[in-house]
């Protein structure tokens, strides 16, 4: 306990030593965790809803008559050997009309006089939803090209290509900003560490002359690394949780206008996590610092 | 127990001790030296003798370039870093250069040597003032110690290596710039430490402070000891004859 008092005392006095250091020290890390949380948020929100969304994919592959039992069958087998496949459906040319029928409600009277098979049959192919399924899709459809009687392959392609590109674009720019977290917080909070350790160098060397442990004179050291990425972190995703609220404001509103239904905050294990990772960050920075200058 | 029927504890012991600073400057030149528990030693000798490398080998602020040391038990040589701190816990130094934190009060000053052994906040404050008391600086308790004289900051570096009862007590030009009624007091809390169990070396100029002393006189030269007297039994044990009225006055 006692040993505690006095590490909180000497990483207090430290900190208020180099209070303008510390202080950008602060400000930097709040600003990565900042920026590498943003982008994580905007990700994982774009993982939901491009869950979501997987939930009505499906690949319409276009046949061109109406397959009898035995090669219904061999189409079945032939589609549901890849593990991407969920189930699939075989729409015939009737009920095709009456789907058609039924999506045009009151205006089905223009199909009067139209020939009951005037649409072609059809197989609908519900991948698993996942979204790796979506970046295999293609090469899924490409083979279901390839199949006889097949006319076309039909699914939301360009909207797909669209959706993903955008998904590994924000994933690598959360990877970016996750590597720009590590290295500013590592190298500001092993730069600040430094400066304290050089503002105190005549004291660490009396303290070793006084009989001070390792731990007597590094812990406050690791403690001021600690409660700067902690510090840091909180206020980075509160300024984070704050915006979201001023985003969620503007777009607030009668559910007929532009709305943000899916987008949701960080669930408390994820904040707890960044906010655990900067603090190691920092921890790793403070020790490497310690190690290097005072080669304990 | 009957301490006076054991032998004497070796608290310090060197063996052909051997120091050279690079390139080629032999400070200490095959010593070898034993003190005992509770013993007083004065190491004199001209500026350059090899009197503060001796301490500082002693309490492994330097390593020998050959030798032996052994204090308080412990084979200082062979000690590894992380250990370091039990050495430095038996062994109080107050330095020649005060080695003080001058933006810190005396008070702060002294009180780091109790921090490092977590000893309560009461304690240290009543250690300090006693301290203070016994040095005459009870007024600059929370004086800054670069305000302080230099006589002053002697006695605050003295009173910090004794804070925490070490075992052994290593002063380097303890009284260099104190006149003589401070000098009295100083030598007073020293011999009062002694009663308490502490063994002490002090390296002095100053010849005042063993002429005529019961306690053995070591002096060096050139980095060897060139003389050796030995301690007189029946002969008074105090260490400054003039400072008895001062112990008086201090000792409990």
């Amino acid at each position: 306990m006692r040993f505690w008092i006095v590490t909180i005392r000497h990483a207090c006095r430290n900190m208020l030593l180099t209070w303008k250091a510390q202080g950008m020290t602060l400000f930097t890390v709040s600003l990565s965790v900042l920026i590498f949380s943003f982008f994580y948020l905007v990700y994982i929100n774009a993982l939901h809803v491009g869950e979501k969304l997987g939930d009505d994919l499906r690949l319409v592959v276009y046949l061109d008559e109406e397959p009898a039992p035995p090669l219904q069958e061999e189409y079945r087998r032939r589609i549901l050997k890849f593990d991407q496949v969920d189930r699939i459906e075989f729409i015939g040319q009737e009920q095709a009309y009456k789907r058609f029928e039924q999506i045009l409600g009151k205006n089905s009277d223009v199909l009067a006089g139209v020939p009951i098979d005037f649409l072609p049959a059809s197989i609908e192919v519900y991948p698993v939803r996942t979204l790796d399924s979506l970046a295999r899709i293609k090469r899924f459809s490409d083979y279901l090209q390839t199949m006889p009687g097949v006319i076309k392959v039909q699914y939301g392609k360009e909207w797909i290509e669209r959706f993903y590109a955008f998904i590994q674009l924000m994933r690598i720019i959360t990877l970016l900003s996750g590597s720009l977290l590590i290295m500013t917080t590592t190298f500001m909070v092993a730069h600040t560490i430094r400066l304290t350790l050089f503002a105190r160098q005549q004291e660490l060397e009396l303290l070793r002359l006084v009989g001070a442990t390792n731990n007597y004179i590094r812990t406050p050291f690791l403690l001021e690394g600690a409660l700067q990425g902690g510090i840091g972190a909180c206020c980075g995703l509160g300024a984070l949780l704050l915006l979201y609220n001023w985003i969620s404001l503007q777009f607030a509103g009668p559910p007929t206008t532009m709305s943000l239904p899916t987008f949701a905050f960080f669930e408390w294990p994820v904040v707890v996590a960044i906010i655990g990772l900067a603090t190691l960050l920092c921890i790793v920075g403070s020790f490497s610092a310690i190690r290097r200058f005072l080669h304990l | 127990m009957n301490l006076e029927c054991s032998p004497p504890a070796t608290m310090i012991d060197l063996i052909k001790v051997s120091k050279i600073y690079p390139p080629d400057v032999q400070a200490i030149s095959d010593i070898s030296l034993t003190v005992t528990k509770k013993e007083i030693v004065f190491l004199t000798g001209v500026s350059g003798a090899g009197k503060t490398t001796l301490l500082r080998l002693i309490s492994r602020m330097e390593k020998p370039t050959k030798g032996m040391v052994d204090v308080a038990g412990m084979d200082v040589i062979k000690l590894p870093e992380r250990d370091i701190h039990l050495l430095r816990r038996k062994v109080g130094m107050a330095y020649q250069d005060f080695k003080l934190l001058p933006e810190r009060t005396v008070a702060d000053n002294i009180a780091i040597a109790l921090e490092v052994v977590y000893c309560p906040r009461s304690v240290i404050e009543k250690r300090i003032r006693e301290l203070l008391e016994q040095l005459d600086l009870v007024r600059k308790y929370n004086t800054r110690t670069g305000d302080l004289s230099r006589g002053e900051q002697q006695r605050v570096s003295i009173a910090r290596a004794v804070a925490n009862y070490p075992e052994i007590i290593l002063a380097d030009e303890p009284t260099g710039n104190l006149d003589a009624e401070t000098t009295a007091r100083v030598m007073a809390l020293f011999t009062q430490l002694n009663h308490k169990g502490a063994t002490l070396l002090i390296a002095t100029h100053d010849r005042s402070l063993f002429q005529d002393t019961p306690h053995r006189i070591i002096e060096l030269r050139s980095g060897r000891i060139l003389s050796q007297s030995e301690a007189r039994e029946n002969d008074s044990d105090d260490l400054f004859e003039t400072a008895p009225s001062l112990l008086e006055e201090i000792e409990p």
